[in-house]
């Protein structure tokens, strides 16, 4: 399939901009974190996994860009807030150092989820553009686990963090499985893993598993998603955020830069 | 604030392809030897990829310098272990054929071999 | 005493000397006090840089920016860990070398005190001061002690890419609207003065000078200011921005340059009792991620041990 179909397109764009957004807050969070880890070896692996997530969403805004969308600067720079479709757990505020854990580890296992069912769409740009990341991914998964392990196994203030961490995060959780537009978006691919139940039970058993490792009680499964899902028309922290990225660019928005 | 325990120091070398022998890169604080790795990769390897990584706790490595008599030292007269001294070349002229070096061995080596058509 | 001249005249053949090797007392502390300070600069200089990651203006920029604040944290953490090596006779390792940076037993870079308040401060941190540090960093390539030299030669190979980002930056401003060419003069305006600061006052302190004589530095700070204005004076005039000293002119025979004093007391006293416009709030940010987040620390261990105490 290199020359999509009208409708396989808008699939894509359903499919790729919420994946695209979702990295690139992920990434534009995590750099938050700069100088701020709790050691400097730490903080060289957590400034390369946002460098990596925002070099992902430029590789997929790209590939959206050839599919006729603008360009990944505008994407960043200029979309209007309400045409941004990332799952809001990715974009929250910085809190604690153990929310900043959980919420990496809930998202390097949704993303995994997400990277293999995506892989089966016969897309040849987006099957490159997906193994180009897998080796990176698979480290920041890795990763993410060696943290959560620390906090689980880190005695009774870290357990402490680590629960409160989960509780905060686990009703976010839901947006992610979600796709923007229809619900049908996903089915033209005839790829049953793409469907939100199937994503979710994919996840739910990777982090079940991985809990019961860790002695971390199943807080039952991860709630359903409004129709809201992936819509910020009235999101109360994106406005803040889309200001602050921009207020440079704003300045003289046609400028070289 | 009462002093808290350092967490342990890593060595960290690295064989930077398959045909090299590891080299030290540096040293870094981790909790375990997996963590070691972890945070090597992106303190020692940002721009250059590595064939292989080892992480050696820095109290098991043993200094030659801390026991100066096992230092290996510039050896005295031992031309008998080198390749210079010899006359070989201009005796191999007397008998009418070339001198050869192991260089041009190994480059021979590198060609492609000919193969007599059957 | 004995063992003092024939250490000198080893460092003064050319020799270079390694961490295990017998030092005087005297080198081992001058030693320590310059690859401390280096270090935490670095990772102090992150914090004015950082707060323009969240605001860069293009993907490029933001995604680069990130890279070059890693880098300088990278830097922080091999030298720290040259510091950390020096001073294991006294006991003190890591916590101890970050908790003085809190206590204010250990000063930093004049410059990572000070405001960094528009996109082309960042640009300019990367075009001056990491100018500035790259002179000096080169000029300790030579250094007798043999560690150091080896991780600058890594330092400096790593700094060529922020030079080029620094310098794009400006480049970019310089060539833009007149209100990115008024934000860079400005910025060029705050930092002058403190570049001319940040290689230290004309006459080198006593330190300096054991340094010198100890060939730890090859250089004295006039030497290197003097390299710093021959190099960066004409490129910041070529780009049509004026530099903020009147009595800045070369000596055509000998090619020094004259230049007004930065205000030594002031900067002195900021470095030292750290109360330059953002000391305090940047050695909050540091005190967020040392004691804020040391039961982390303390956790990976813990959590070490317990996978150690179950064979895995």
């Amino acid at each position: 399939m290199n020359h999509p179909t009208h409708e396989q397109i808008v699939a894509l764009k359903r499919l790729l901009i919420p994946m695209a957004d979702d990295e690139w807050m992920m990434g534009h969070r995590g750099s938050e974190w700069l100088a701020l880890a709790p050691d400097l070896e730490e903080d060289l692996a957590l400034s390369s996994t946002s460098q990596d997530e925002m070099g992902h969403a430029k590789v997929l805004y790209d590939l959206l860009h050839d599919l006729g969308e603008p360009s990944a600067d505008y994407h960043v720079y200029f979309r209007p807030a309400n045409r941004w479709h990332h799952a809001r757990v990715t974009a929250l505020p910085k809190s604690s150092w153990a929310e900043w854990v959980v919420r990496r580890y809930f998202y390097e296992m949704f993303d995994q989820v997400r990277r293999s069912a995506l892989e089966r769409i016969p897309y040849p740009p987006l099957v490159g553009a997906l193994k180009k990341m897998d080796r990176e991914e698979a480290y920041h998964a890795d990763h993410a686990r060696s943290l959560m392990d620390i906090l689980a196994h880190g005695g009774a203030e870290s357990y402490g963090y680590l629960r409160e961490a989960i509780t905060d995060d686990w009703a976010y959780l839901a947006d992610l499985f979600e796709w923007i537009g229809p619900d049908e978006s996903w089915a033209s691919w005839d790829v049953g893993e793409l469907a939100p139940s199937a994503m979710r039970t994919r996840f739910e058993s990777q982090v079940h598993q991985d809990f019961a490792i860790w002695g971390i009680y199943w807080p039952e499964g991860v709630p359903l998603a409004t129709r809201k899902a992936r819509h910020h028309d009235s999101s109360p922290d994106l406005p803040a955020l889309l200001d602050d990225m921009r207020e440079v660019r704003n300045q003289a928005a046609k400028a070289h830069w | 604030m009462p002093p808290i325990e350092e967490t342990p120091v890593y060595e960290v070398f690295a064989q930077h392809d398959a045909l090299a022998f590891a080299t030290h890169v540096g040293s870094l604080r981790a909790p375990s030897a997996k963590m070691a790795l972890e945070l090597a990769r992106e303190a020692f390897f940002r721009r250059d990829p590595a064939f292989d990584v080892w992480v050696v706790p820095a109290t098991q490595i043993v200094h030659a310098r801390d026991f100066p008599i096992t230092l290996p030292t510039a050896p005295e007269e031992k031309s008998y272990r080198l390749p210079s001294g010899y006359d070989n070349g201009p005796q191999w002229k007397r008998f009418k054929a070339s001198e050869q070096k192991i260089e041009d061995v190994a480059q021979e080596m590198a060609q492609p071999v000919r193969r007599i058509p059957q | 005493m004995k063992a003092v001249e024939e250490f000198l005249a080893r460092v003064d053949a050319g020799e270079k000397i390694e961490v295990r090797d017998w030092m005087p007392d005297e080198y081992r502390d001058l030693l320590i006090k310059q690859i401390h300070m280096h270090a935490i600069s670095e990772i102090m200089g992150a914090y004015p840089e950082k707060e323009w990651v969240a605001k860069a203006p293009t993907i490029q920029r933001k995604m680069a920016l990130n890279a070059k604040i890693q880098d300088e944290i990278g830097h922080g953490q091999m030298l720290l860990r040259l510091a950390e090596d020096l001073s294991q006779p006294y006991h003190r390792g890591r916590e101890a070398l970050m908790d003085d940076v809190l206590e204010g037993r250990v000063k930093f870079h004049n410059v990572f005190h000070l405001e960094a308040p528009t996109w082309a401060d960042a640009g300019v941190i990367g075009f001056l001061v990491d100018g500035g540090a790259i002179i000096t960093q080169a000029m300790l390539l030579n250094s007798s002690y043999a560690p150091y030299a080896r991780m600058l030669k890594r330092i400096v190979a790593e700094e060529s890419f922020h030079m080029q980002h620094g310098e794009s930056v400006v480049l970019a401003l310089a060539s833009g609207t007149d209100l990115q060419r008024t934000m860079l003069q400005e910025a060029i305006n705050r930092w002058w003065p403190a570049m001319m600061f940040f290689f230290g006052p004309r006459e080198m302190g006593p330190a300096s000078q054991r340094m010198m004589m100890y060939r730890i530095r090859t250089m004295s700070n006039e030497e290197l200011r003097q390299k710093f204005i021959t190099r960066y004076a004409p490129r910041i005039r070529s780009l049509g921005i004026s530099i903020p000293d009147e009595a800045l002119r070369q000596d055509p025979r000998t090619g020094q340059w004259a230049y007004t004093d930065p205000d030594w007391d002031w900067f002195s006293h900021m470095v030292h009792h750290n109360t330059g416009p953002m000391s305090q709030a940047r050695l909050g940010l540091r005190r967020q991620a040392q004691v804020d987040l040391r039961w982390f620390r303390e956790a990976s261990l813990r959590s070490a041990a317990y996978h150690a105490s179950r064979g895995a």
